[in-house]
């Protein structure tokens, strides 16, 4: 990916020098911060409100469970008023991590399967994948940034720096690589992201070793077909169901790994232990 | 410049020996703390357990017998200190709980006030952290012993004072043997 765009920015010899840099650290400072506050950040953005242990005694109980299994401190745990069943996991470290469930999620679901999706959640805060993914999203925004920033050079000061009778196949090369970069960085991104969740689902069940819990609640998720109301793009990759409709986006670009698949995973999990 | 090489050879070997201390230290402390956990959650079912009694005998106060048991099960799990008697004593404890939820499931007015509720469900999380911290344990002394036993580390477990630990295991006689049938 990197060597990509660096052939991008070669071609434009000295003047690609100086967007280079300029392009990561604008990349690397928005996904910094937003990875810094990530907790309070996404809290906004999904309308999260955080429980104290007198709210909800069960779930607390939950989570204190999964965080002995795992040897992780205790995160600040949420929920988000949303008849979907659904949970998410953030916070930059563990120390300050915040795990959210919906209101839907703690109705439908028994105790075994809850504490089974707990277990996937605080894993996320274990491989600590806020982090991953902020890195995945630094390198994803600084390609984008990058390449449009090239484009912008070539249609308006770039010709000026170069001698006349610059090769026209070469330009079209550049051109095509500079459209090209940011979808591949959008691949990538999804990639990793569908990458983590089959990892989580596999550190959960080191966490309770119990893979039925979790395959139960995953096939709650598959049956049911509400989403979450508000389905913004910028967090879909956080929760443990897609939120977004399955058909409208394509295998590639999805965020999480066929919900069918996780399940068989953990079928072959159940006939190990 | 051989004195450098020297200098970076020496200095390498430092670190290495401080890491593999540090490494038995720090598996040995995260062993104690996973002990410690083991013994709050006890701790905290062993609190439960009057209260869960007393509710019980509100409804069902005949059944004498099987207070008895989990009475002096949580004596005997209070006094034990040494790893394979806490272990066997929390065995013992679980079983006679389980003896006496199985009593309450006779009594509907029991199972329905909300009382019991919400104290099953507090035993049931309670018993849930019980044998996570002791998973938790385990695998912080399998760690400890694996490190112990291996080579490089195990040349350093005299000068790090760091011995093997015992294993927490539960004798759960429910799970190894089949049920009686008493008539």
């Amino acid at each position: 990916m990197w060597l990509v765009a660096f052939a991008a920015v070669s071609y434009f010899g000295g003047s690609g020098a100086v967007v280079l840099p300029i392009a990561v650290g604008f990349a690397l400072i928005t996904t910094w911060w937003s990875y810094y506050s990530s907790d309070k950040l996404v809290i906004r953005m999904t309308g999260a409100q955080v429980l104290q242990e007198s709210e909800n005694p069960k779930l607390f109980g939950l989570v204190q469970e999964v965080c002995l299994a795992s040897g992780l401190p205790m995160p600040k745990v949420a929920v988000v008023i949303d008849d979907a069943p659904n949970a998410f996991a953030t916070g930059r470290n563990p120390e300050h991590a915040l795990i959210a469930f919906t209101t839907g999620i703690l109705d439908v679901m028994d105790r075994d399967e809850l504490q089974g999706v707990v277990a996937h959640e605080m894993a996320h805060v274990a491989n600590r994948d806020t982090l991953v993914s902020a890195v995945a999203a630094t390198t994803a925004g600084a390609i984008a940034i990058l390449s449009d920033m090239l484009m912008r050079m070539m249609w308006f000061g770039g010709r000026r720096d170069r001698e006349g009778g610059s090769n026209p196949l070469l330009l079209v090369i550049s051109l095509v690589v500079m459209l090209m970069a940011p979808i591949a960085a959008m691949l990538l991104k999804a990639a990793i992201s569908r990458k983590r969740e089959s990892l989580a689902d596999a550190t959960a069940v080191d966490f309770t070793r119990n893979p039925t819990g979790l395959r139960k609640a995953l096939e709650i998720l598959a049956r049911d077909s509400t989403v979450v109301q508000q389905r913004s793009n910028a967090v879909a990759h956080i929760w443990i169901e897609s939120p977004l409709d399955g058909k409208s986006v394509s295998r590639l670009f999805a965020t999480h790994p066929p919900i069918e698949e996780r399940i068989a995973t953990l079928r072959r999990l159940e006939g190990n232990i | 410049m051989e004195l450098l090489i020297i200098l970076g050879v020496a200095a390498v070997l430092v670190l290495f020996l401080i890491s593999q201390y540090n490494k038995l230290i720090r598996l040995n402390v995260a062993v104690d703390e996973a002990w410690a956990q083991i013994e709050v959650q006890l701790k905290r079912r062993s609190d439960l357990i009057p209260n869960l009694v007393e509710t019980v005998k509100g409804y069902a106060a005949h059944e004498s017998a099987t207070f008895e048991k989990v009475v002096q099960a949580r004596a005997a799990a209070t006094s034990a200190t040494a790893v394979p008697d806490v272990a066997a004593a929390d065995g013992m404890l679980t079983q006679a709980l389980r003896g006496l939820l199985a009593v309450a499931e006779n009594y509907p007015d029991l199972k329905a006030s909300a009382n019991f509720l919400s104290l099953q469900e507090e035993l049931a999380t309670t018993e849930n952290k019980v044998s996570f911290a002791r998973q938790f344990y385990n695998d912080n002394v399998r760690a400890l012993n694996v490190a112990i036993k291996t080579i490089p580390s195990s040349f350093f477990v005299g000068f790090a004072k760091v011995t093997e630990r015992e294993f927490y295991e539960v004798e759960d006689p429910q799970e190894r043997n089949a049920p009686k049938v008493q008539f």
